[in-house]
């Protein structure tokens, strides 16, 4: 039986996430099965000791795992690998509890090692056939390896490699789902799609749900900015990016894909940013189309399409030149980043490639296609560094590490000054072909502001993270009305105003300029069809007033219990 | 904005006006390198106690990365002074082992030179050091023979010394840095005098030695990190050739090649036990050797 804990000082960390968003709770609850959680949320909704805030690993920046009062439902024990599925066409997907770590799976799917205790005979045969079979990994890959696979699902988490791969929501096929009623919904891929904007949901205890699905129309860009909405919508996808609003996942299968045969970095310099976005464009043009595109609406390959690159590009990143800048005074005072490579005067801004490929002949093929990109936008291929070797790229990883931070010990120091002072980060995608117009709004915008920044970024999917760095409470706030700013024109340009992390409880105002009212109404409505009194949750997405205006229109509690 | 140069100059070490006056050949270092596996678990056979060598994903083994880095960053000094320098790396094993020489050639290196035939396979550390011994003789003239101070899969370290021995060159090991010995004159003869000064770590204490030319230094896995190619570097690599020779066209004698020409029987593997206990030999280099020797006869007998 899973206790609630009351709160005390010892759990004082679970009021809090990496947003640097702090709360408040009565209790807590550390539940190790499905069956707990369901106690968990019967004992909650006797006691009206809710609303019930649902956490994982705590590693988001948005505070959906941070409770605005009540209780506090934590899966991390909820760390099990349960079972593997042999789809019999030498493709895998393994099953997991929420709170499996992503880089305890990629270990054990790395070393085909399992904890195997209680797994079915169908699992253990299937993992046989693992063991005989090429290499597998699960694609998504967040900078944040230590978030656990449940909040990955809750925020549609991404990544780097979301320019091949898309985001997770694609790699999961099924998952299970402890309702506010206690109930469980066990949902596959493929079995339930939305009809006449109706997702028709059945319980395990026999209870039948109508879902409204909201009518608004999705951005053709990475998005992690509410619920997913699409006529034929499967109702798996309405779960994933749902930010712990509709219920506790309590098992997410995961797809797994076999591992490429190479995977080379490249690093790319330029000597200005007008070069590295040229380029950049060159290399989407040449790319598959992105996988947050449903496949229907997936734009034909164009003639460059064709090219090698088209299967060798995984991952286009971006670090500007106030970031390098950055990074290169930080190399210089601390030892700790001295085995970064050194940078050159005219290596002004990067932009960082992954290469996979099938064998060698290939991987080469598509180097000498970025060369001939980069020559073609006026760059020089001899400034680049080529990672064809585990060790180099580590030594990658770990410059795309130190970009951040470094600029995060910079803050740190202006924080010293003026503790009000924070980070202000921005986490916005634009569509395709937009990608000089965002830029052109993000450069003139901090010029005018004369706010320092840094911006890096998954520039491959037209969404960097600008990081705004201001020095006193003034620039912050200053900073807080730029990234409202930039919500706005964002949206105005079929951008989504959270791409990876999540809207959670310190971006939900950007939802109105982006869904406009009448959207984030009919999200709420969506909620409420699930979790009639607001249990999950409360804060992430919607504000307590409009949810309850919107209960009372619907006629259910919603009070949060 | 702070900038750095690209490669920081040793100026403590060398002089810059001091005159250059360079006669002959290039000076040559060859970088000895072995393809390793590229996984950290790896299956040891239970009857010959080695690794089973199952022809999986191979990388350069990490110490032999760091003694190319090193090459390359002393050749980068010595064309500094008007030195011409050429790097050639040497490897022995199976044919795909090219593509990992060709990655040392797309990182700076300008020859590569691979040891490949069946005659070889099986070579204890004996037998592939007189393999290498003929590759460095392919090579032609040596001014210094670099290598890693071990392999991470057969955690011997007796290649270089083994190289060294064979051409009866001093030997310094487990070097964390090389450089030329200060010069007020850059010539051939002035340079192979005055050697190299290494630093490496003995005992647990930093130290600097001071070695003449030729000579074979191995490196320590730490000394540096090997450079990244560039996308030209990949691209040029892909044209360069990979020179291959087999045991006849080396002229190797077969029973000092592979099982045949290796003593070494693998009996068990096991973390030796070490004392802190510690005896200075004195005399000289013949006299400490010869005590050397008696302390290991002695220690067999026991």
């Amino acid at each position: 039986m899973a206790a609630l804990k009351p709160m005390d000082e010892t759990l004082a960390g679970y009021l809090a996430d990496e947003s640097r968003t702090h709360g408040a709770a009565q209790a807590i609850a550390f539940p190790v099965s499905e069956a707990e959680v369901v106690e968990v949320v019967c004992q909650v909704r006797q006691d009206a000791s809710g609303p019930i805030t649902i956490q994982g690993a705590r590693t988001g920046l948005a505070a959906g795992a941070v409770p605005y009062g009540g209780t506090v439902l934590n899966t991390s024990r909820m760390n099990r690998v349960t079972g593997l599925v042999s789809h019999g066409d030498g493709s895998f997907s393994v099953q997991v509890q929420p709170g499996v770590v992503l880089q305890d799976l990629r270990r054990d799917l790395e070393r085909k090692s399992f904890d195997t205790t209680g797994w079915s005979q169908d699992s253990l045969d299937a993992l046989e056939a693992f063991k005989a079979a090429p290499a597998q990994f699960f694609p998504t890959d967040p900078t944040e390896t230590s978030a656990c696979l449940g909040g990955m699902a809750a925020c549609n988490a991404s990544g780097a490699r979301s320019f091949r791969y898309g985001p997770v929501r694609p790699h999961i096929s099924g998952l299970r789902l402890v309702t506010a009623a206690g109930d469980v919904i066990d949902l596959v891929r493929g079995q339930v799609r939305a009809q006449d904007g109706i997702l028709a949901l059945a319980t395990q205890s026999g209870a039948s749900l109508e879902i409204p699905v909201p009518s608004y129309e999705m951005p053709q860009a990475k998005c992690a900015s509410g619920y997913f909405a699409s006529p034929a919508m499967d109702a798996v996808d309405l779960i994933i990016g749902s930010d712990g609003t509709l219920g506790v996942i309590t098992q997410l299968t995961c797809d797994l894909l076999p591992v490429p045969a190479l995977t080379w970095g490249v690093n790319c310099f330029f000597s200005a940013e007008d070069a590295a976005l040229s380029f950049v464009e060159l290399l989407q043009e040449a790319a598959s189309a992105p996988a947050y595109v449903p496949a229907a609406e997936k734009p034909v390959a164009s003639e460059a399409g064709t090219s090698v690159l088209q299967d060798a590009i995984v991952a286009l990143e971006y670090f500007d030149g106030d970031a390098l800048d950055i990074l290169r005074a930080q190399r210089a005072q601390d030892p700790a980043f001295s085995s970064l490579p050194e940078l050159r005067c005219q290596e002004r801004v990067c932009v960082y490639c992954e290469l996979a490929a099938s064998d060698h002949g290939l991987m080469i093929e598509a180097v000498a296609k970025i060369s001939e990109a980069m020559e073609s936008v006026g760059a020089q291929p001899d400034l680049s560094w080529v990672g064809t070797m585990a060790a180099d790229r580590e030594r990658q990883r770990f410059f795309r590490h130190a970009v951040p931070e470094s600029v995060n010990l910079l803050i740190d120091s202006y924080r010293a000054k003026d503790p009000a002072v924070t980070k202000v980060g921005s986490d916005m995608s634009v569509p395709r072909g937009k990608l000089r117009q965002v830029m052109e709004l993000y450069r003139s915008t901090i010029q005018a502001s004369g706010l320092q920044s840094a911006a890096w970024g998954h520039i491959g999917d037209n969404h960097l993270h600008v990081n705004l760095l201001p020095r006193n409470e003034a620039q912050w706030h200053q900073a807080k009305d730029l990234l409202a700013l930039w919500a706005k024109e964002i949206s105005a340009m079929g951008g989504a105003v959270s791409a990876e992390h999540g809207v959670g409880k310190i971006k939900r105002d950007f939802l109105m300029p982006m869904y406009g009212p009448e959207g984030v109404r009919a999200m709420a409505r969506t909620k409420l069809a699930l979790d009639p009194e607001g249990l999950f949750g409360q804060g992430t997405l919607f504000s307590l007033e409009l949810l309850q205006e919107e209960a009372a229109r619907q006629g259910v509690s919603g009070k949060g219990c | 904005m702070s900038c750095e140069p690209v490669r920081p100059s040793k100026e403590d070490s060398v002089s810059f006006d001091k005159q250059t006056t360079w006669e002959g050949a290039p000076f040559s270092v060859t970088v000895l390198m072995k393809a390793v596996p590229a996984s950290t678990e790896v299956a040891m056979d239970p009857v010959t106690h080695t690794i089973v060598r199952d022809g999986g994903a191979a990388v350069l083994n990490p110490y032999d990365t760091a003694a190319l880095e090193l090459a390359l960053e002393l050749k980068a000094q010595l064309e500094g002074e008007g030195v011409p320098v050429v790097v050639s790396v040497l490897s022995m094993g199976i044919s795909a082992t090219a593509d990992l020489l060709r990655d040392a050639v797309a990182r700076g290196a300008n020859r590569a030179l691979l040891l490949s035939d069946r005659a070889f396979a099986g070579s204890d550390t004996l037998a592939t050091s007189y393999a290498l011994e003929l590759g460095l003789r392919e090579l032609g003239d040596q001014d210094l023979v670099l290598c890693g101070k071990m392999a991470v899969d057969g955690d011997t370290a007796q290649i270089g010394p083994e190289v060294a021995a064979g051409r009866r060159w001093p030997c310094v090991t487990g070097a964390l840095s090389v450089e030329p010995a200060p010069l007020p004159q850059m010539t051939r003869a002035a340079l192979a005098e005055a050697g190299l000064v290494a630093s490496q770590v003995f005992e647990g204490e930093k130290r600097r030695v001071g070695v003449p030319l030729p000579c074979v230094v191995t490196v320590d896995k730490d000394a540096a990190a090997l450079r990244m190619p560039s996308v030209t570097g990949v691209l040029e690599a892909q044209k360069s050739q990979v020179e291959v020779r087999g045991a006849a066209q080396l002229g190797a004698d077969l029973a000092q090649c592979g099982l045949e020409g290796s003593p070494t029987q693998v009996v068990r593997c096991c973390v030796p036990e070490t004392s802190g206990a510690c005896r200075l030999l004195a005399g000289s280099p013949a006299q400490i050797a010869e005590q050397l020797s008696a302390i290991v006869d002695q220690s067999e007998g026991a």
